[in-house]
């Protein structure tokens, strides 16, 4: 087996991998579309040596798999940057819940007692 | 100076893991504010381990706790939060670890009183106090000055203290956007853009009675970093 159709398997398990996370709902849609999108365009660059070539030759690469390097380091980065920024985002989500959290636990608390100071009077 | 009425003020005391000094700093503010009307005393247990949670509600103050450690700049923001949700006037963040000291409290809110200033920050070295701190502390601090000197052409002597006075104008700015770790230099380049009134006055800071700083070696090159890009990052933000 070479390689082209040995990448183009695992490509291909983890196009399935990504389809069967979202059906079960371990993943969200709209996070699977990237993942999807990269694993398209990595099957169709692993199976057409020629196509890949292509694309080298047209940005001055010599050594054309390394275009596939290139291409696969990028879009990890991009992807750790979008967490990078996800992660942001929900750390301020999480400060915001965990503020709430404590703003009407005391509310929660003050209005009890004062509950409790007018069933005394009641009494 | 001797105030019996003042504008509905509050105090904000951050605390995390404090149980050595969180007593003593809390029985000199109750003292405080049994002698003024309409002070009210708001501590901010930043979800501390040890025995805190259990002193501070032994007294009869607002306690507001979070579940989990957020940083000082996320406690302090809960009590703006509060102050901004129950309409005070005044807000004064006060340290939990007995550095501040209680009587220089109405020179803080004076200006703000007299509707001169928005924020008053208590300096330690506007004037020369007791205040000893050690070498590396007071470079960094004289850090920070030089920088903001540079960036906002004003003069902080003291723009690492988190012993401030802010005006309702500033208590709502803060409720809706304070900065995470490490915020008081980065506040002051936030204030200042948005064209507020800061002044400095004296205050006298005793050694620290128990805990540790929240600036430990290890992370005092984190600090100067991160401080330093937010601060920069200040003058350029989208607001």
């Amino acid at each position: 087996m070479n390689i082209n159709l040995f990448s183009f398997l695992i490509v291909c398990l983890f196009f399935v991998i990504v389809i069967e996370s979202v059906r079960r709902g371990i993943l969200e849609t709209k996070d699977a579309l990237i993942w999807l999108f990269l694993s398209v365009i990595l099957g169709i660059l692993s199976l057409s040596r020629g196509l890949l070539e292509l694309i080298a030759d047209w940005l001055g690469i010599v050594y054309a798999p390394s275009l596939l390097f290139l291409f696969g380091l990028l879009s990890t980065i991009i992807m750790i940057f979008d967490l990078t920024r996800r992660i942001s985002k929900l750390n301020q989500k999480v400060i915001h819940l965990t503020q709430e959290f404590a703003l009407l636990k005391e509310q929660q608390r003050n209005s009890s007692s004062e509950f409790e100071e007018k069933r005394k009077e009641n009494i | 100076m001797n105030i019996k009425t003042i504008p509905k003020t509050i105090i904000i005391v951050p605390a995390y893991n404090e149980e050595a000094s969180i007593a003593t700093t809390l029985t000199s503010l109750i003292e405080l504010s049994n002698q003024i009307d309409r002070l009210e005393i708001c501590v901010v247990n930043d979800g501390s381990t040890d025995r805190t949670k259990e002193i501070i509600d032994t007294f009869d103050i607002v306690s507001l706790h979070l579940p989990q450690n957020l940083g000082i700049g996320g406690a302090v923001q809960t009590g703006y939060k509060y102050a901004y949700n129950h309409g005070f006037e005044i807000a004064v963040q006060f340290d939990a670890d007995g550095q501040h000291n209680v009587h220089d409290l109405l020179e803080l809110i004076e200006p703000i009183i007299k509707e001169e200033e928005d924020m008053v920050i208590g300096s330690r070295f506007l004037k020369k106090t007791d205040y000893k701190g050690s070498k590396t502390r007071r470079i960094g601090i004289y850090y920070f000055y030089i920088v903001l000197k540079l960036l906002t052409k004003k003069r902080f002597t003291d723009p690492t203290s988190g012993y401030r006075a802010i005006n309702r104008k500033v208590i709502t700015l803060f409720a809706h956007h304070y900065p995470k770790d490490y915020p008081e230099p980065e506040v002051l380049m936030h204030l200042n853009r948005k064209n507020m009134r800061i002044k400095e006055v004296t205050a006298n800071m005793h050694a620290r009675l128990g805990g540790e700083s929240s600036i430990t070696p290890m992370k005092s090159i984190y600090y100067f970093g991160k401080v330093t890009l937010s601060i920069l990052m200040q003058s350029i933000v989208k607001e």
